[in-house]
């Protein structure tokens, strides 16, 4: 591979460009719709640059008061995650590693958990939580069950992440006197991390996404995250398009930057990793 | 004690605590608004009654009435062409660029983190984007296709009613790129290098490298990223909101979208449980072939 | 005797008590976001009356009756909150919402009579009143004096009749131009049984009475609009909100919508633009137009009906100010010194004078859904006008007990 010749490398460049632009392009005309009036988003022909950009950043910020929406998804996102991590990696591993009918069955259930959106599972939720008086910790509520939803997927993933690791390394381990939890923490876990920090970083992602439960479940606008408060943009008769295309971009381009800026350490990282 | 204690560290104790961790909590948090939604399908519920278990049974009732709708069979049909179109297209293109941006250029992994874009955008966002984008008069697709000469007149693409679920798709598609690039560029990562190296100097070809090397240690990774492509596509449900509400006319409607629409737009509660209970057998086929597949993995 | 006198003091007490020093809360629950008519009015109200503390919550504005129906049956519901009128008979059916009537004889300031019969009927179910509207709306017909100017058409003579509406708009059409006659929704939504409803009124049927000869009328000429390009195709899944967008843009020549459009025209619109009723069937047919906006509704198991009741008379008495502050239209007639957008208002005064409501019925949604659906049908061709109102008359009668 090192052999390839400059002129190859700067094509297969060129290619990459193409194809990013391409794919980027509704994530452009988030931007650019930011910048339009919202009477300049209805222009026919589709205007690609607006005529009087207005930058509203600020004003979006004060006015919806950005800075607690975007703590709280950010709490809401890592509180997510940990108690991800923490419930399913075990799990995960066990299911890498046990072939038996009843490994089976609990893939199985794993999978099938995962099966409606969140706007038909509310309202049980919604309800449970009411009998046991969860609705006084309204973010610890969503928290609980954004991590339900997002389990199944983070089980999955990191199961195959597991797969990939040659059994032999952890045998290796369990001859030199490892314990199994030894080797799993020791052996298994430091060897599929790419895997986990991954789907971790993913599952982060999407549950700063998450809207349902949040808008169900916390009533206190100080709780509330920043899709909750992107939603009150939108009314019956009037939506600010111009607004909600400048709240997402301010709270999209900073998760965006952290993430490329992240991935480059994790995913290339992969090529140098103990299994080469 | 003793005994419990090599059980749990290191016989089969130990896997099935981790198991269990996650299972129990699971069973709490999911299992149950599952079964809620399972009986309320045989139950006569309406808005105000959604909160107690006391209400009248009605047997299959819900059922016959669900499948005796005259939309029943189009959104059927709607839902597996979204689910098997959509899933197809994102593993492909996902796959592809996974592939392509493995190789060796700059700004290779830098490049392939933008596309992740994807994946954190609101769904709200994403929604009106594409709206506007697939919008008849004034949308950049019809602009750019009619200026390339591609199209004469402008296509309609969410309220033609025989493309406005093509349309959905599309813009899910787009959606899933992210997911299952990021997962098969993770897989394709932790092939060993030598293996090509090996098969390289065997003189194997590009294309049978491909298949008797990559596609057979990425069966998991591809077992996994089609089943959850599944069960993602049938959760999809902000893109139709924003998109099409399923029309004009149910043309693009799909089973999550129709059961929300009768329990939360006509308050037919206990029918549109009905329709959440079908789309449960539907996910567990696909966790039935997903688990059928995991038998044969290769494990290292 | 002075058991007697023990008692009076005591109950004197326990009356002065309230207004002395304990202070009592209302939750209320709005589709307004902060600085938005709710919050003003929980902020002057709270001023004005010490002891009453109003929590004002936000909840969109389509999840309003499955929030306040979840919140009912687990035994969280505010005291004080928004309906959108179609949705009052829902919850008035179920015994959900306090019987104002006795109240409002007693009141010196909510004078029933006063109100629109539109927005009055909306709040009116068996005989009582569950809820005052807060304020009003209700559509009619955008248009763009220059474009009609230049297609030869005089805009100072709007189209009165459907007829006229139609010419106008083959007039006005300009596809070369991307230019379309009108811009209306038609949209799978509430939002489209609310624009095609007039029609169905003003050619002699109702929402109980769907499949009549005049509804035929009403829907092909819809499809005609669609069919001939004089109205986008886009049109059956777009809102009012965004087809008038394509009005401001000078995309379209004609807008079908309410007066909530009027703040963002007004800045973004480079045109002479104008307003008049909705045009009619024929010269002499009967009148209708849509009626928007929703009412302040108190929930039945409130354990502060009266202070509850004092915030409600309090947002009737400021109903003068709806129009320039919050843009509503009064749903009583009030005199607005110096109204804002002062040509439109005065079309939009007049035209509430035929706002009729949607229902009133407990099972209104259904009902809406039978609409959409044969609207929905027709415009895409899958049924003939005919065969989709008699399919959602049919659905209706099932819903009416027929």
């Amino acid at each position: 591979m090192l052999a390839k010749n400059l002129w190859t490398r700067w094509v297969l460049l060129a290619v990459a460009l193409v194809m990013v632009g391409f794919y980027l392009f509704p994530v452009y005309w988030m931007y650019i719709t930011a910048l339009k009036t919202n009477t300049e988003t209805f222009q026919n022909p589709p205007t690609f640059w607006p005529h009087d950009p207005q930058f509203r950043f600020a004003e979006v910020w004060v006015k919806y008061g950005l800075d607690s929406y975007i703590k709280n998804s950010a709490i809401i996102a890592a509180g997510t995650v940990a108690l991800v991590v923490i419930l399913g990696t075990g799990c995960a591993y066990a299911l890498a590693r046990v072939r038996s009918v009843w490994m089976d069955l609990v893939l199985f259930t794993v999978l099938m958990m995962q099966v409606l959106p969140s706007s038909l599972m509310i309202t049980p939720i919604f309800v449970a939580y009411n009998q046991v008086g969860m609705m006084d910790w309204p973010r610890t509520g969503v928290v609980l069950a954004q991590a339900a939803k997002v389990l199944p997927l983070y089980i999955v993933l990191v199961r195959a992440a597991f797969t990939q690791i040659p059994k032999e390394l952890e045998e290796a381990a369990l001859v030199d006197g490892n314990s199994r939890m030894g080797a799993f923490l020791f052996i298994a876990v430091p060897l599929a991390r790419n895997g986990i920090m991954v789907t971790a970083i993913l599952i982060f992602m999407q549950s700063l996404g998450e809207y349902v439960y949040a808008r169900s479940l916390i009533t206190d606008r100080a709780l509330q995250p920043a899709t909750v408060g992107l939603q009150f943009l939108t009314g019956p008769n009037a939506s600010d398009w111009s607004g909600i295309m400048t709240y997402s971009a301010i709270y999209v381009t900073p998760i965006l930057i952290l993430f490329v800026a992240l991935q480059r350490k994790i995913v290339s990282g992969l090529t140098s990793g103990a299994l080469k | 004690m003793l005994r419990f204690d090599r059980v749990f560290r290191d016989g089969g104790g130990f896997d099935t605590l981790l198991v269990m961790l996650a299972l129990g909590y699971l069973v709490v948090f999911s299992a149950f608004p599952l079964i809620y939604n399972v009986v309320m399908s045989f139950q006569e519920v309406d808005l105000f009654s959604l909160a107690s278990f006391d209400r009248p049974f009605v047997g299959w009732d819900n059922y016959s009435e669900v499948m005796g709708e005259r939309v029943f069979t189009p959104i059927f049909w709607n839902t597996v062409q979204f689910v098997g179109l959509s899933v197809f297209f994102q593993l492909t293109i996902g796959f592809g660029l996974a592939l392509f941006f493995q190789q060796d250029f700059p700004g290779a992994t830098w490049l392939r983190g933008l596309f992740l874009a994807g994946w954190i955008l609101p769904g709200l966002v994403v929604g009106a984007v594409w709206g506007w984008i697939l919008a008849g008069d004034f949308g950049v697709l019809n602009y750019v296709l009619q200026s390339l000469g591609l199209i004469e007149g402008k296509i309609f693409w969410l309220s033609d009613p025989s493309v406005s679920l093509y349309s959905g798709i599309i813009a899910n598609i787009w959606l899933g790129i992210p997911f299952n690039m990021i997962l098969l560029s993770v897989g394709l990562a932790a092939i060993p290098a030598d293996v090509y190296e090996a098969a390289e100097l065997d003189g194997a070809s590009r294309l049978h490298r491909f298949l008797t090397i990559t596609l057979p240690l990425m069966r998991a990774q591809l077992g996994a990223v089609i089943s959850l492509g599944v069960i993602f596509t049938l959760q999809q449900f902000d893109l139709f909101a924003a998109l099409t509400r399923g029309g004009p006319s149910n043309a693009s409607n799909v089973l999550q979208y129709w059961a929300w629409q009768l329990s939360f737009e006509e308050y037919r509660i206990g029918q549109g449980s009905v329709v959440s209970v079908l789309m449960i057998l539907f996910v567990v086929i696909v966790a039935f072939v997903y688990v059928r597949s995991t038998r044969n993995e290769h494990a290292g | 005797m002075i058991i007697q006198r023990l008692l009076t003091s005591a109950a004197f007490a326990v009356a002065a008590v309230p207004a002395l020093a304990e202070t009592v809360t209302i939750d209320l629950w709005t589709i307004d976001r902060p600085g938005e008519y709710h919050y003003v009015m929980a902020e002057e109200f709270m001023k004005a009356n010490p002891d009453i503390i109003v929590n004002v919550r936000s909840v969109q504005f389509e999840d309003m009756v499955n929030d306040l129906a979840r919140a009912v049956s687990t035994g969280d519901a505010p005291d004080v909150t928004y309906i959108d009128n179609p949705e009052v008979a829902l919850f008035a059916s179920r015994g959900l919402l306090l019987d104002m009537k006795p109240m409002i004889d007693k009141s010196s300031v909510i004078k029933p009579d006063q109100i629109y019969p539109g927005p009055l009927a909306s709040v009116t179910y068996e005989g009582g009143i569950y809820g005052i509207p807060r304020g009003a709306n209700t559509i009619a017909l955008y248009y763009n004096a220059d474009m009609y100017k230049a297609a030869g058409l005089d805009p100072d003579n709007p189209p009165k009749t459907w007829d006229e509406l139609y010419a106008a708009a083959k007039a006005l059409t300009k596809p070369e131009e991307n230019i379309y006659g009108l811009a209306f929704s038609a949209v799978g939504t509430e939002e489209g049984t609310f624009q095609f409803l007039p029609w169905l009124q003003m050619a002699g049927g109702d929402f109980n009475n769907v499949n009549t000869p005049g509804a035929v009328t009403a829907l092909n000429l819809w499809k005609q609009f669609i069919d001939e390009g004089l109205a986008s195709p886009d049109t059956l899944i777009r809102g009012q909100w965004d087809s008038t967008g394509t009005f401001n843009a000078g995309s379209a020549a004609m807008s079908i919508s309410g007066p909530w459009e009027l703040p963002r025209m007004s800045e973004e619109a480079k045109f002479d633009y104008r307003v008049a009723l909705l045009p009619a069937p024929s010269a002499d047919a009967p009148r209708a137009s849509a009626l928007g906006e929703g009412d302040n509704v108190i929930l039945a198991n409130t354990d502060q009906p009266e202070a509850a009741f004092k915030f409600v008379e309090y947002m009737y008495s400021q109903m003068p100010r709806v129009w320039n502050e919050f843009g509503y239209m009064p749903a009583y007639p009030v005199d607005v010194a110096d109204p804002k957008h002062a040509a439109a208002y005065a079309v939009f005064v007049e035209s509430m004078k035929y706002a009729r409501n949607r229902g009133p019925h407990a099972e209104w949604p259904k009902i809406s859904k039978a609409v959409q659906d044969a609207i929905q049908s027709t415009l895409t061709g899958q049924a003939p006008a005919e065969q989709a109102l008699a399919d959602a008359q049919a659905k209706i009668d099932g819903v009416l007990g027929q």
